[in-house]
């Protein structure tokens, strides 16, 4: 796997679909799935809350202890850049019934693939549950992120969190639809 | 004209106020410039050569007298008094500062003007037909559409990071003067035979070091459906899209590599799941939008023949005002009425496309007395009045020449594109402005000019070819070679319905010799020319070679230096 920009903030942008922004812990470790002589890492220390890479999901989803940690809220999926979730639409079905969280990563902040993946996983799969974005996540992708379908943030380190949580208000008005609502210039017109 | 609505107007408010809280958290060390990069670029805000340039859309190159003098205060307050109009319809000021940005961006909000997405990797300003609602040969007004189509496009979400910028442009006319073939997405709007306005969607053309024409992928799409097709276009090109190679990240490096068909079929396959969403426009969002581009307040005027005009000229002015209609003058809709294009080339031009503050101031004023306040850029960076009554083109052809852009060169050997090429743009390998002003010398004489008759030559300062070098008939390109300037010479290019890429006819030449170089190509047509035949269908008939032995019949220097290169002696 290529390198990996996975570090985070430690606490999380939160943005459900009808609430206000709000910050929280950050309780999932984002595990790159490059150590794995030893199997999945330890989740009895530390952050006891993993996202796996969605392709070791797809090696081992068949495992029955992998199934039960992810229903016990334990496991989740994260989607890299170049993963083809279309091709891989049955496992996505199936995961959904027990993926307590799924995460889209940015290996740079203007690599906007993950917004098609999110858009993706709202649109065509009907994903309910919370999608997160990771990786080289910068204050000013937030507003576009929030748009397509992400509803969590794990911002780089660096990012200050005060600004951050004012980029969501900045619009008032959309000229196109998202997964948030209609384009104000269609609701405002009867159609 | 659209009018802005308040869901428009706040929008544009909004992203100037975002846009000011960007460039302070700059100014004060929070937020890196190779993060800041990619905001400004879709604020069309470039580092250039000397400075930052400052790209303002002028949406389909539709705009009034009032923006024009907003356009034209900026340039005197903010500028080096001077704005240069480009061939995506927009214009630029090479001279501003990071600070005064912010406040540039408020003062074009105030007339509806903004500067969103005229750069960077995302969907750029869509470009249309300069006579888009006028000209004689139009089947579609592709206004609404296009206006649909900015909005549809303004702070995407899904498509603000594409693997590279993002070109539309729209058609509805016979004669193409759109280069559609040329854009990453060509939208060539029709009316089926049941009245019904439907789009031919072409996608994979662009020029660059990789120019290809844009392929057909889906025929007789409703209007209304353009939204979802188009995300579903974008998805794919998204997704898909190289990335790993600036050069090879543009969709029709897509396109090529699966093949037109495939790429349809992905397309397709993505559409259908989205096809039916409310993504689509609806009826009451075209009454909306269409009411803004119906007919002016048009008088009911006699059509007046070629020679009623003229005769509105005195003796002595007959003939250079008829050679201006001919040129400049294009025939209209309405009777009574012709569009005239003001040319920003004149001879020995500092930069083709360039108009001071007061031409602007002016010309604005021209905009109000005679054409119902509105104007037109175009494609080859000309100004254009749309509406005006024939029995005035006298009249505004004597203002016109006081403000020195009554030139009748349109379409004419001099009425050269050129980008900025290295006296401002920092990735150029050659200059083109010079080269330009070199030709526009040697080909000063306006008789000679016209028996040459239709011919565009364009000048790109490097193989990006923002000068559209590829679909000259005559291209110009500059060329590094050892840290020198060079300039390479393609034949052949065409834009409009039969649009070609031109080829390379060899060695390139240093600067100096390039107006040597046109003159034996152009001496080559004169002498195989058939009567009227235009340069382009004589260089198909004859072929190259002819036009090749010509242009290098004094080129000495540069067979030496080829060597050298070549053979790495001396
Ligand atoms: C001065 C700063 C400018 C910069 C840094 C710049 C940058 C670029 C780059 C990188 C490309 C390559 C696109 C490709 O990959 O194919 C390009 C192409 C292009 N640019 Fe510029 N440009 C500048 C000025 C202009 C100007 C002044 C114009 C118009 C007069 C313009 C309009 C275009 C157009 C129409 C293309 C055509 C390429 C295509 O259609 O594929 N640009 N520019
Ligand atoms: S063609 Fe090259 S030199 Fe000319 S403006 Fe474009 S990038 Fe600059």
């Amino acid at each position: 796997m290529s390198q990996l920009n996975i570090t985070s903030h430690s606490e999380i942008v939160h943005f459900p679909k009808d609430g206000k922004p709000a910050l929280g812990q950050n309780e999932w470790q984002v595990w790159s799935g490059s150590q794995d002589e030893g199997g999945l890492p330890d989740l009895e220390h530390g952050a006891h809350k993993v996202l796996v890479p969605f392709t070791w999901w797809l090696e081992h989803h068949h495992e029955a202890d992998v199934i039960v940690k992810a229903k016990n809220g334990q496991i989740g999926v994260w989607f890299a850049a170049d993963d083809d979730i279309l091709k891989h639409a049955d496992v996505i079905e199936a995961g959904k019934t027990v993926w307590p969280l799924v995460a889209a990563h940015f290996p740079i902040f203007r690599d906007g693939r993950s917004f098609s993946t999110a858009a993706l996983l709202r649109g065509r799969f009907a994903w309910q549950g919370e999608i997160r974005a990771i990786g080289d996540v910068l204050i000013d992708q937030l507003l576009q992120g929030a748009r397509v379908g992400f509803d969590s943030f794990a911002l780089r380190p660096d990012q200050k969190l005060d600004v951050a949580l004012k980029q969501f208000d900045l619009y008032s008005v959309t000229t196109q639809n998202s997964w948030r609502g209609s384009r104000t210039t269609r609701a405002t017109l009867s159609v | 004209m659209y009018k802005y609505d308040a869901i428009d107007q706040t929008l544009v408010d909004q992203r100037v106020a975002q846009f000011r809280d960007q460039v302070a958290r700059r100014l004060d060390g929070s937020l890196a410039e190779e993060e800041f990069r990619p905001l400004r670029l879709q604020n069309g805000l470039y580092h250039q050569r000397h400075a930052y340039m400052l790209r303002v859309a002028i949406p389909y190159g539709l705009f009034s007298s009032k923006q024009l003098r907003t356009l034209a205060l900026i340039s005197e307050k903010y500028d080096r008094g001077y704005g240069h109009f480009t061939t995506r319809q927009n214009i630029q000021y090479n001279w501003v500062t990071l600070e005064d940005t912010p406040d540039i961006l408020a003062e074009l909000a105030k007339v509806e003007m903004h500067a969103i997405q005229t750069s960077g990797n995302c969907i750029r300003n869509i470009t249309s037909d300069a006579f888009a609602g006028v000209a004689g040969d139009e089947y579609v007004d592709t206004r609404p559409i296009c206006e649909l189509l900015r909005q549809w496009s303004t702070l995407h979400p899904e498509f603000a990071h594409l693997p590279r910028k993002f070109k539309f442009a729209v058609n509805g006319a016979k004669e193409d003067r759109t280069v559609l073939l040329c854009h990453d997405v060509g939208i060539e709007l029709k009316k089926s035979s049941a009245s019904e306005l439907t789009a031919d969607i072409y996608a994979g053309g662009g020029m660059g070091r990789t120019p290809i024409l844009g392929s057909l992928i889906k025929r007789d799409l409703p209007w209304n459906v353009l939204p979802s097709y188009l995300t579903a276009l974008l998805r794919v090109y998204n997704r898909f899209g190289r990335r790993d190679n600036l050069y090879k990240a543009r969709i029709k490096i897509l396109v090529k590599a699966l093949g037109p068909e495939e790429f349809a079929r992905q397309v397709e396959g993505e559409w259908d799941h989205i096809k039916n969403s409310d993504d689509n426009f609806t009826q009451a969002e075209w009454d909306r939008v269409a009411q803004h581009f119906t007919k002016p307040a048009y008088k009911a005027l006699p059509a007046l023949s070629n020679e009623q005009v003229i005769n509105l000229a005195t003796e002595v002015e007959k003939a250079a005002f008829a050679r201006w209609l001919e040129r400049n003058v294009k025939p209209h809709q309405i009777s009574g009425y012709a569009s005239v294009i003001l040319s920003l080339k004149p001879h020995g031009t500092v930069a083709p496309g360039d108009a001071t503050t007061a031409q602007m101031y002016a010309i604005a004023d021209l905009a109000d007395h005679y054409s119902f306040g509105e104007l037109r850029a175009t494609h080859e960076q000309n100004l254009v009045l749309a509406d005006v009554e024939q029995s005035k083109l006298y009249e505004l052809w004597q203002e016109a020449k006081k403000q020195k852009v009554s030139l009748p060169n349109i379409g004419l050997l001099t009425d050269i594109i050129a980008c900025p090429g290295g006296d401002f743009c920092s990735l150029a390998n050659a200059k083109s402005l010079p080269i330009a002003k070199a030709i526009q010398e040697r080909f000063d004489d306006l008789d000679y000019l016209f028996d040459l008759g239709d011919i565009s030559l364009n000048i790109s300062g490097c193989i990006n070819s923002c000068g559209h070098h590829h679909v000259g008939n005559i291209g110009v390109l500059g060329v590094d070679k050892d840290g020198e300037e060079w300039y390479q010479i393609t034949l052949g290019g065409e834009q409009g319905n039969d649009a070609a890429i031109g080829k390379v006819i060899g060695p390139s030449f240093y600067a100096d010799e390039i107006p040597d170089v046109i003159t034996n190509v152009i001496n080559t047509y004169v002498a195989q020319r058939n009567s009227d035949e235009p340069f382009i269908e004589t260089y198909r008939r004859v072929g190259v070679t002819p036009f090749k032995d010509a242009a290098y019949k004094n080129a000495k220097k540069n067979e030496k230096v080829e060597k050298v290169i070549d053979g790495g002696t001396a």
